[in-house]
């Protein structure tokens, strides 16, 4: 009886210290950019609702953003990715699994600014790529603060941009990732 | 007709055509997004219907709402200010860890003021779609562009 209770006390002590590790954000801000020199306008759109949570013991790392979530400045070209690029009717999601490498040189508890690399699997537009990106990792307050930038290469995702505007549209987009994330079970 | 009537109707008839045609183009390139305040909403519902509709049937549910504007109503669970001033209404059930984050339109930031936690309200907004709970933090549904409707 008494091994029991160790080992559901074992099994307790094991979920709160977890739930402890964890962060998240619902609040991240993902800037999707596909700019080039001869666009004649900036080609970006933001998502201020993305979904992010890591956890601060085996570094692991995970986003979650939603297409229709992105805003452009203007109407139509929110249409043109939702509706010819990133079909977002079909492919709703944009998720990225990955594992901080360095997490080991990560002090979580400790403020101040690590550089941070990070591997794993990108999956857009139905597709899945392996991914890799630097960026840093704050800790401020009891807050991590996420921000990364890194490319992704259009034809990778499945995503062809039509000849005519050819020129005008990145083939590579720069992704920009800036999270502040709580920590989880506050 | 004489040739030269001929020609000038046609010229006529071009310049419309391609005038007509580049207003159209030029206001579409310039289009703004929907004006919420008088957009009807498709949907009228609890928040928690909605949840269930996407937790019971997500691809359905996207077929059905996504891109829509939907009006809810529920109690405001929490108000999500982050530190870029765009607030998030809450809003949902206290027993359950799922609820309907509504991003608030910027030009209706300041009706935040106007609510607070554990009121019912209602909220109109274009719902971009499910995060289902795989990373055990609830499931959401996310309306943006939301402007309070008061009960």
């Amino acid at each position: 009886m008494k091994k029991i209770l160790i080992i559901i006390g074992a099994f307790c002590l094991t979920i709160s210290s977890n739930a402890q590790s964890k962060y998240f954000t619902k609040t991240g801000k993902i800037v999707f950019d596909a700019t080039v020199p001869k666009s004649p306008e900036n080609i970006d759109g933001t998502n201020k609702n993305s979904t992010c949570v890591l956890d601060s013991k085996t570094g692991d790392i995970q986003f979650l953003v939603l297409m229709k979530g992105f805003e452009f400045d203007r109407t139509l070209m929110m249409e043109h990715f939702n509706e010819n690029y990133a079909e977002s009717d079909k492919f709703p999601k944009t998720v990225f699994k990955g594992v901080i490498e360095n997490n080991a040189a990560i002090n979580y508890s400790k403020d101040g600014v690590y550089p941070a690399k990070v591997v794993g699997k990108l999956t857009m537009h139905g597709e899945t790529k392996d991914m890799k990106a630097e960026g840093n990792i704050t800790i401020k307050g009891g807050k991590v603060l996420v921000s990364a930038q890194f490319n992704a290469l259009l034809v990778d995702y499945k995503i062809t941009i039509p000849q005519i505007v050819a020129d005008k549209v990145a083939k590579t987009a720069k992704i920009k990732v800036d999270c502040t994330l709580d920590p989880l079970g506050k | 007709m004489t040739k030269k009537e001929k020609f000038l109707t046609a010229t006529l008839v071009l310049t419309m055509v391609a005038v007509l045609g580049g207003l159209y183009a030029y206001k579409e390139y310039n289009r703004k997004g929907i004006d919420i305040a008088n957009a009807k909403a498709i949907y009228t519902n609890t928040s928690t219907e909605l949840i269930d509709a996407f937790t019971h049937d997500e691809k359905a549910s996207n077929v059905k709402y996504l891109s829509k504007v939907i009006e809810i109503t529920g109690e405001v669970k929490k108000i999500d200010t982050n530190e870029k001033g765009s607030p998030t209404v809450i809003v949902g059930e206290n027993s359950s860890m799922s609820s309907v984050r509504c991003n608030l339109d910027s030009l209706y930031t300041n009706s935040i003021s106007t609510i607070s936690v554990g009121e019912k309200i209602s909220v109109k907004g274009i719902c971009t779609g499910f995060i289902a709970d795989e990373l055990g933090i609830g499931s959401d549904v996310i309306l943006t562009h939301c402007i309070i409707q008061k009960k």
